[in-house]
């Protein structure tokens, strides 16, 4: 066989190699993903310790339910994250904020970046009707039998975790009852906790909680966060610190 | 005077003028006859088979966050897509009144549902079901159950359904829950349980 001048097979192999270094989405036929550094969270994308990103839900055009006169899900949302931010850093587990301003994040850019970022936990905050207390839901999804590959499929990677993300709710369910909250521990086809490949929950707090409106209740809020993260140290103790 | 020749030719002029009128009259009758005997030719709208069926339909409490098995009494079509609709319908009628268990936008409708494989069911509709909805994880999923659920009991054999919005696909009912996926119904019945 003739080869072209240039083109000899070690010169054919290194080219190939050069640019699956330079683009290895192109080597593994995929597509490039976009930064992964979230906005206004200090997570690095090769983060070696357990954290727990903490996703307030909506922001930006997405404002979510209107939960009294003046106040917006979005917005308590990103107050009740900042609270338990500060709650599970004070039990000495680190914590990042997927979001920290009032910003648009699509679905599933909340999901590539808790996956990317490797967080040890996933938590959306929600809160709307009805009823009172807290709900915590965990993915719906039938968890995995067999042992899963490297690659996950998007709308079901969270099979794998499933089973680790309902024995943290039901750990966690007492030791927010404990702190006086009526709690429901429940499945659900929330997005976007199907397509985080850790453990993953959300947390909805029932806009009828307390005698208040949502808005005036910073010790409310205080409190809810405190018992959030009161729920998830115990619930990692009783795990032995993995999630 | 006028000349003769100018004369002849104005007459005939007028006669073609009269004949054209005449033979567009004609054809225009024609016309009319032809659409009016392939209207009579054509095919009538088919008399939907079925008969008054006492059906159970699972409705949602919002107040006491429960889902709950009634009956209705709806006249259900033998073929199955349609008598999914009726269904679905029967369903969505409870939250429509007023005061309703589980309020949902005026408007709510089911424009059509597609049978896939027999064994798949893709359930459109209209744009205020999404747009009007209230947001809220548990009030999202009680639509969504209460549906799937009420679909299952009444037509045999499904065992996945999406839900698009005016024909098209949307992420989510109204900010929450999934509309993108197929729901597994053995799934959803789980689910369902964990509200009855």
């Amino acid at each position: 066989m003739h080869w072209n001048k240039g083109r000899s097979p070690l010169r054919l192999a290194g080219a190939i190699l050069c640019l699956g270094i330079a683009f290895p989405w192109a080597a593994a036929g995929q597509s490039p993903t976009p930064s992964v550094t979230p906005p206004g969270a200090e997570a690095s994308s090769h983060a070696p310790e357990f954290f727990v990103m903490i996703d307030p839900a909506h922001g930006g055009d997405d404002k979510g339910a209107t939960l009294g006169a003046k106040l917006l899900e979005k917005d308590f949302t990103l107050a009740l994250a900042r609270e338990l931010k500060k709650e599970l850093q004070a039990r000495g587990i680190p914590a990042h904020l997927l979001r920290d301003t009032d910003v648009s994040l699509s679905l599933e850019r909340r999901a590539e970046i808790t996956n990317e970022t490797h967080a040890g936990l996933y938590v959306v905050l929600h809160a709307g009707a009805p009823g009172t207390g807290i709900r915590l839901y965990a993915s719906a999804l039938t968890p995995a039998t067999a042992s899963v590959g490297r690659f996950l499929p998007w709308e079901s990677a969270q099979a794998a975790s499933v089973e680790r993300s309902r024995a943290l709710l039901r750990s966690m369910a007492p030791a927010l009852r404990k702190k006086g909250f009526s709690v429901a521990v429940l499945p659900s086809p929330l997005r976007p906790l199907n397509n985080v490949t850790g453990p993953a929950i959300a947390a909805e707090v029932a806009t009828a909680t307390g005698a208040q409106p949502l808005q005036h209740r910073a010790k409310l809020r205080e409190a809810l966060a405190s018992a959030i993260a009161e729920g998830i140290a115990q619930a990692r103790g009783q795990q032995g610190g993995r999630l | 005077m006028i000349p003769r020749h100018f004369q002849i030719t104005t007459a005939l002029l007028l006669l073609a003028i009269l004949f054209s009128g005449l033979y567009m009259i004609h054809l225009r009758q024609r016309e009319e006859a032809a659409s009016l005997q392939s209207l009579q030719a054509a095919p009538s709208v088919p008399v939907l088979e079925g008969k008054q069926e006492r059906i159970r339909v699972l409705v949602a409490y919002d107040e006491d966050q429960a889902l709950r098995w009634r009956d209705a009494e709806v006249f259900m079509p033998v073929e199955r897509s349609s008598r999914a609709r009726a269904a679905l319908r029967a369903a969505l009628s409870q939250y429509l009144q007023s005061p309703s268990p589980h309020p949902l936008g005026k408007g709510a409708d089911i424009r059509n549902v597609y049978l896939i494989n027999n064994d798949t069911m893709v359930v459109d509709t209209t744009s205020q079901f999404a747009d009007a909805h209230p947001p809220g994880i548990l009030l999202e999923e009680f639509t969504i159950a209460s549906l799937i659920e009420t679909l299952t009991a009444n037509v045999s054999g499904v065992t996945k359904v999406k839900f698009l919005v005016n024909g098209q696909e949307r992420e989510t009912l109204a900010g929450h829950v999934d509309l993108m996926s197929f729901y597994q119904t053995a799934a959803v019945h789980e689910l369902a349980k964990e509200f009855e």
